[in-house]
């Protein structure tokens, strides 16, 4: 919050959105045809940084405070490289507590960097 | 009209000239005549050129509309090099697969640069976006995907051995447990853990199918790489990617969320329910599919097409490409691990999401 009050308004994301919006609506339609496709692909790219910002930390904090649970120890920074090669060598297969655990975090894992990189996807998957 | 002739390069009118040779002594005319010569879109792996040429004799005589294939710059090392995809091509053409007819190739540098082949260009559009999303298309659709069917069923009926073929990987080169060896190591060298995709790795591992008599798969059989005319097939494209392997890893590939592009509901390719696609395989093979192993492949397809775009990132990430297009890919494998999710843990979807 302490930030927000630093930085001068508008804000990043706000400026992206209205960025975004010029490029989309104003500038797209005096391009030629071909140019068309790198104009969106820009917009997307902008969207995607604009949800980012949004979000802030948070998210990303979560997944590590549920891998902190999982592993109860460990550098926070290596726990998903940890998590990847224990699914790898099969680590979590004896026990269902522990296997249903890692399912949760990786189900948050893929959601949470879905709705910054293509919330569309994910709803149209049925995800709100 | 602007003389476009005029303002091309040297290299150009010589690129030209060589070509015409090629193709007057290949098809065993007096002369021809190059009158259009331009690259076509899409490919980041093949380059095409749309060659207009009017042939004053030999088996070709009159205009013609054809196709020059050759390799990219940026090429990927697992692709076949354009003489065996031609080789591939012919085989398909003779067992009656919808393909534009493969006419001539060469390996010699001094014509186009680099190796090439020459096939019948196919009218229409691959255009997957447009494919899944015109309305006045969705009455055909069905039947499209029951001849698509019919037609993968005519690739998969090639056979080993093949002396025309040899070239191509045995199947324990190219089979699953080689590509979860490829999976692995492409993530070890990635910078960025992916516990989803290993996690789907895993459950291949632990869920290989037994081995079955194998076929000529396309591996890369899918809507945006067939072309139609309106509402008619005209041709099977992109041929590189083939080799021996699982006839079900086709149908996997093809069924997969990756290739529905705007219709996620439209199992088979974004364009139909998969049950006329299968009718018009199984009729055509009479040989049912085992939905067991479709599901195997089709997890596989999902971890391939996110190693896929996680190496097209890399190509910004790591080769320093300029390309937005590569760079935005990467954020795809995301949407495959998604896929994974539902796939493999139906029922452990997070409450409230």
């Amino acid at each position: 919050m302490e930030c927000r009050r630093v930085r001068d308004l508008p804000t990043g994301p706000a400026l992206l959105a209205l960025a975004r919006d010029v490029l989309l609506h104003e500038l797209m339609p005096l391009l030629p045809q071909e140019g068309h496709l790198a104009a969106r692909l820009v917009a997307n790219s902008m969207a995607i940084a604009e949800r980012e910002a949004v979000a802030g930390e948070e998210p990303a904090q979560e997944i590590l405070r549920q891998l902190e649970k999982l592993y109860g120890d460990g550098e926070q920074g290596l726990l998903l490289r940890r998590l990847a090669q224990d699914i790898r060598a099969g680590d979590f297969e004896e026990s269902q507590l522990s296997e249903r655990h890692v399912r949760e975090i990786l189900w948050l894992h893929t959601i949470t960097k879905l709705r910054s990189a293509n919330p569309r996807f994910l709803n149209a998957n049925g995800f709100s | 009209m602007v003389d476009t002739a005029s303002r091309q390069s040297e290299p150009q009118v010589e690129r030209r000239a060589g070509l015409a040779r090629f193709l007057a002594d290949a098809s065993r005319a007096r002369a021809v005549e190059i009158t259009g010569l331009t690259p076509l879109r899409g490919g980041a792996i093949q380059e095409n050129w749309a060659v207009d040429a009017h042939f004053n004799a030999g088996t070709l005589m009159g205009d013609q509309r054809l196709v020059l294939r050759t390799a990219a710059p940026t090429g990927v090392p697992t692709s076949l090099d354009r003489l065996q995809e031609f080789a591939v091509l012919k085989a398909a053409f003779e067992a009656g697969v919808t393909v534009p007819e493969p006419l001539f190739a060469s390996d010699d540098p001094v014509i186009f640069g680099k190796p090439f082949f020459i096939m019948r260009r196919a009218q229409g559009t691959a255009a997957a976006h447009r494919i899944t999303r015109d309305p006045a298309l969705d009455p055909a659709l069905p039947t499209i995907a029951e001849r698509l069917g019919r037609e993968l069923a005519r690739i998969h009926s090639i056979r080993p051995p093949r002396v025309d073929l040899a070239f191509l990987a045995s199947y324990e080169e190219v089979g699953p447990a080689h590509q979860i060896r490829g999976f692995r190591t492409y993530l070890d060298s990635h910078p960025a853990p992916r516990p989803v995709l290993e996690w789907g790795i895993r459950w291949l591992e632990t869920h290989m199918p037994p081995p079955m008599a194998i076929v000529l798969c396309h591996h890369d059989f899918r809507t945006g790489n067939y072309m139609l005319d309106g509402t008619a097939l005209t041709g099977i494209l992109d041929w590189e990617f083939s080799g021996w392997g699982d006839p079900h890893e086709d149908i996997g590939w093809f069924c997969s969320k990756g290739w529905r592009f705007a219709r996620l509901d439209r199992e088979a390719g974004g364009i139909a329910d998969r049950a006329p696609f299968y009718r018009g395989y199984e009729s055509e093979s009479g040989r049912s599919l085992d939905p067991r192993r479709v599901f195997f492949w089709e997890v596989l397809a999902s971890i391939r097409w996110a190693v896929i775009a996680l190496q097209q990132s890399d190509r910004y990430m790591i080769g320093g490409e300029r390309n937005l297009d590569l760079a935005l890919t990467g954020r795809r494998a995301t949407e495959c691990e998604l896929e994974i999710l539902m796939l493999l843990d139906p029922d452990g979807v997070p409450k409230g999401a």
